[in-house]
């Protein structure tokens, strides 16, 4: 095996040793990025082995990063967090679960289903695991165990609909996969919406069979009269939140604007109704703000690193190594995509999305695309399965997030019992959509008409 | 804080604080980014037409604001870890790791966007580079010194961390190793 295919294999294998020590990840892929270039220039220089990297060649990281800060597609970023910290803070949430609670309380499983359908409707709040799982954990999970829920179906679904948000448009994952995949946000977005709803809808199927089934694991409230003030209560309710997320995916399904510009009059939007509802203060102004700046960052840092590290990782030749190896496989076409499912789904069990869509994403996607299967499927079909993986023992992220919240009571067991049938649910939606390629392909076609 | 198992050192905690102070200017950006952009969308729809060097200061603001924001969330340890087994580890086998990883790994990466993302600026100062597209923004090289500028910040929150990992390791008696607040 040549020099350089040795290295290159080196730094993934060294990647994915040394992140287990915890050292951040940015950092450690720049590092890697550094380090693999000098070895690659001693073994050319001392020992006459052609690596094909230099310090030439490696500088180029600074035009790459160059390219992503001239980058005006990505300004949607930092946006759609300001936006997602808005209106997390805006008391929206809150309102919407007295609300729908009020409504649907009194249906058996309705207190699970109310929780679902925040966590759909706030979806873009997220975008962040850890944020969307706390938010709903916090929201969800005390009225959930107050009116008697059995303790693993309401972790459950805490955790499966708080890593359903980032599949959710509109959602920074997304962003940047459209990014790494040189596609357009909106096809994304328009693509994610029906899988989206699929996975929803299967969870709220779920719920109502629980409730059915098994009324003791998901008791209804004792009856409050049904009455219109209920409803015009979840209407006002749901109308401000609602409106703005349509607004902000209907201009970028009708061309009106770019996602961009979407995201920045979403944050406006969503600054505007946290006035409205009195939630604002320079405090919680300069702490949203704050809170954007670091989490801007450190998206932007593992963006950063992961670019000096497919760069230097591509001068070794990883790319075609990849492509030699996904190639051999001894499987038909949609084998292949099997099996980087599979890896995407394991790998996802340590790193977070941000790490896989930058490192991993740009690694397969090309493979497949030359098999000929639809980039906008192949990439929902991943987001999919990242999602999958964060919601399953042992290390899955939202069951740790979750973890840290949960009161007394909910322990590691009772999260793992809770959160299977989602993990069955999830593999019947990856089913689906990999038979019904149109639930994903379909929409996109239709906009910008 | 994950890192506030380390004593900070005089300095260590004026390179912070001042950190600290330069992201909660910086966070404004993010505002301000907002109202451009509202401005140029309302531009467009009410006078028919979209200005380019209002879509130019959107991404000028947006690199500023994240290159910037590289020290501060280093500062406030923000940017992300593999937690499995971290969580675990012993302080001092923490600060090792801290130790290594940032003598090997980060501070040669700040080296090398240091090294030649000045000549980066410096060529286009020299060449008195404007943007490309008609009506947009002059002085390029403005732009592009937030790349090092943002580096170097880093590099000072880090050297900030490696006072302070240094003295966790080698000057620490036992009994101030709460000393930090």
């Amino acid at each position: 095996m040549p020099a350089n295919e040795i290295l290159a294999i080196g730094m993934f294998v060294s990647f994915i040793a040394l992140v287990f020590t915890g050292f951040p990840v940015a950092w450690l892929l720049g590092g890697l990025a550094i380090v693999f270039s000098a070895l690659a220039i001693v073994l050319e220089a001392d020992f006459q082995l052609a690596t094909g990297v230099d310090w030439n060649y490696t500088s180029l990281t600074v035009e790459r990063i160059w390219n992503v800060m001239e980058n005006w597609v990505m300004v949607a970023l930092p946006m759609f967090i300001l936006m997602g910290l808005l209106l997390d803070r805006s008391g929206i949430a809150n309102q919407l679960m007295h609300s729908f609670a009020r409504l649907f309380g009194s249906l058996r499983g309705g207190l699970a289903i109310t929780v679902t359908v925040i966590g759909l409707l706030l979806a873009a709040t997220t975008g962040i695991i850890g944020a969307s799982v706390v938010l709903l954990a916090l929201l969800g999970l005390p009225a959930m165990l107050q009116q008697n829920y059995d303790k693993s179906l309401a972790a459950g679904t805490v955790c499966a609909v708080g890593t359903l948000g980032i599949l959710i448009p509109p959602s920074i994952m997304l962003v940047l996969m459209a990014d790494r995949m040189s596609m357009s946000v909106g096809d994304l977005f328009l693509g994610a919406v029906f899988p989206g709803a699929l996975l929803g809808g299967l969870y709220i199927g779920y719920l109502l069979l629980v409730g059915w089934l098994q009324p003791h694991r998901a008791p209804a409230s004792p009856a409050e009269p049904f009455d219109w003030a209920a409803i015009r209560a979840l209407f006002w309710a749901i109308l401000p939140p609602g409106f703005l997320i349509l607004a902000v995916l209907g201009s970028i399904f009708f061309g009106l604007a770019s996602p961009t510009e979407a995201a920045g009059v979403g944050a406006g939007g969503a600054l505007l109704l946290a006035v409205i509802k009195k939630q604002m203060n320079r405090a919680v102004m300069a702490e949203v703000l704050q809170e954007t700046t670091r989490t801007t960052a450190y998206i932007f840092a593992v963006l950063l690193g992961a670019t000096a590290f497919s760069l230097v990782l591509r001068g070794l030749g990883g790319d075609e190594l990849i492509e030699g190896a996904l190639l051999s496989l001894p499987f038909e076409p949609t084998g292949i995509i099997v099996a980087i499912l599979v890896a995407t789904f394991l790998l996802g069990f340590f790193l977070d999305w941000i790490e896989l869509t930058l490192i991993v994403l740009p690694l397969v996607a090309p493979v497949v695309v030359n098999l000929g299967f639809d980039p906008v499927w192949f990439t929902i079909l991943f987001a999919v399965c990242l999602q999958t993986s964060f919601l399953t023992p042992p290390v899955g992220f939202a069951i740790f997030y979750l973890k840290g919240v949960a009161p007394e009571g909910i322990g590691v067991t009772t999260i793992y019992r809770g959160v299977v049938p989602f993990i069955v649910l999830q593999v019947i939606g990856m089913l689906i959509i990999f038979n019904w390629q149109a639930i994903v392909t379909w929409l996109p076609t239709q906009a910008y008409g | 804080m994950s890192q506030d198992y380390l004593p900070h050192t005089p300095w260590s905690q004026r390179i912070d604080q001042t950190a600290a102070r330069i992201g909660r200017v910086l966070s404004l950006i993010w505002l301000l980014l907002l109202a451009v952009i509202v401005l140029n969308v309302s531009m467009r729809y009410a006078f028919n037409q979209g200005r380019i060097e209002l879509e130019e200061l959107q991404w000028h603001l947006y690199s500023v604001g994240f290159l910037l924001g590289l020290g501060y969330a280093y500062q406030a340890d923000a940017h992300i870890r593999v937690d499995v087994l971290h969580e675990r580890m012993a302080h001092r086998t923490k600060a090792w790791i801290e130790l290594y990883g940032i003598v090997l790994l980060l501070i040669p990466f700040i080296a090398l966007v240091l090294i030649y993302s000045i000549p980066f600026v410096t060529t286009s100062f020299a060449a008195a580079e404007v943007s490309g597209s008609p009506g947009g923004l002059p002085m390029r090289w403005l732009i592009k010194s937030a790349l090092p500028l943002g580096f170097a910040l880093l590099l000072l929150t880090v050297t900030a961390r490696l006072l302070r990992v240094w003295h966790f390791l080698f000057f620490n008696d036992p009994g101030s190793s709460h000393a930090s607040q």
